[in-house]
């Protein structure tokens, strides 16, 4: 599990309008280069925050990338 | 001599709307309460007149990304950018109709970095980094139409471990106000956050809150027992959700022996919101 990895890829996701459309059209090849494990790409995959967020993701991340995030 | 002529602390997600959504009616008649008490402690500190405010606060994962992470950080340069968020969600979404550039007071930045260094205190300055609704959501609320003084933007880092202690933050409060006093201005100072919230940063605990940890605190505050305070542990602070005190323990260290009183404290099953404001002899 890489803490780095996971909050790295929020942030993108949160400050990068472009990749977060790519992401939200095709997660799989969105996240193909990211350095993730199984059970984070997963996660990714199936935009499961709470998961994302138990697997290190930072809450504040988690709760506010616009069209993904957690209330 | 410089001197800190104003000290409160307040929650910082001011946005009835917020509220409303994430806890009914409740919320919304509760963060309207304790804004209208935050704007009385503006009115208060605008008519101190004073050269600057501090503002003490926390990045919320926007600023700074994760290329680097200051322990505690200064704001210097001559303005200050809001934090731009497209298609904001949640608390982002507050800055939404604030101004977007707020003049910094460039002199004392400058001492608190510069005499830091002398003194044991290496911190962190950015010339860039925008300032998110920690910042300008307390500060919008105190000063409504007013004019808002030159700020001093400090980031402490509240919520990536290893975060600094409640004792370092408390002696670079210290440190600053050394440095106020040393200096030709008057000067109010802000922290903002709180008080309990999201523990352990988990999602399946939001709407959680710890009371009897924030009784204590507030206890303690206005008492003027600092000694407890610097105690305190990263594990504590994590576990009852009190993350952003560290923010309030700058402040406390920047006026400490000073008493507290509450202006307010409400009680809502997502945080407890709290306005705080010290007696300055």
């Amino acid at each position: 599990m890489s803490r780095y990895a996971v909050n790295s890829l929020l942030y993108r996701l949160k400050k990068d309008p472009g990749f977060r459309a790519k992401f939200m059209a095709d997660a799989a090849t969105a996240l193909a280069d990211a350095d993730l494990d199984d059970a984070e790409r997963a996660a990714f995959l199936a935009r499961d925050m709470r998961k994302i967020n138990e697997l290190g993701g930072y809450l504040h991340l988690v709760m506010s990338i616009p069209g993904l995030a957690a209330h | 001599m410089g001197k800190i002529v104003f000290a409160g602390a307040m929650s910082h997600v001011l946005d009835p709307d917020y509220y409303q959504r994430a806890c009914g009616a409740l919320g919304r008649r509760t963060v309207e309460e304790c804004m209208r008490e935050i704007a009385a402690m503006g009115e208060r500190f605008s008519a101190t007149k004073a050269d600057a405010l501090i503002v003490v606060a926390d990045d919320h994962l926007n600023a700074f990304s994760f290329n680097a992470v200051p322990a505690l950080c200064v704001r210097i340069g001559r303005h200050v950018q809001r934090m731009s968020q497209d298609h904001a969600e949640a608390f982002d979404k507050v800055l939404d109709h604030m101004p977007e550039r707020y003049a910094l007071h460039e002199g004392l930045a400058n001492a608190i970095l510069e005499r830091g260094v002398e003194r044991g205190f290496d911190l962190a300055l950015s010339w860039e980094a925008p300032v998110d609704h920690a910042f300008l959501s307390p500060v919008n609320t105190m000063h409504g139409t007013r004019p808002i003084p030159p700020l001093v933007p400090i980031w402490v880092n509240c919520f990536v471990a290893p975060q600094p202690t409640a004792r370092r933050c408390f002696a670079f409060g210290q440190h600053i106000a050394r440095v106020v006093a040393e200096s030709a201005w008057t000067v109010g100072i802000i922290a903002t956050g709180g008080l309990s919230h999201f523990p352990e940063l988990s999602l399946p605990r939001v709407g959680e809150t710890d009371t009897v940890f924030d009784r204590r605190l507030v206890h303690w505050m206005e008492t003027g027992e600092h000694e407890p305070l610097l105690g305190l542990t990263g594990d504590e602070l994590h576990k009852a959700g009190e993350h952003e005190f560290l923010n309030w323990m700058v402040l406390i260290g920047a006026v400490t022996p000073a008493r507290a009183d509450v202006r307010y404290f409400g009680e809502l099953p997502r945080i407890n919101m709290a306005a705080v404001e010290w007696r300055l002899g």
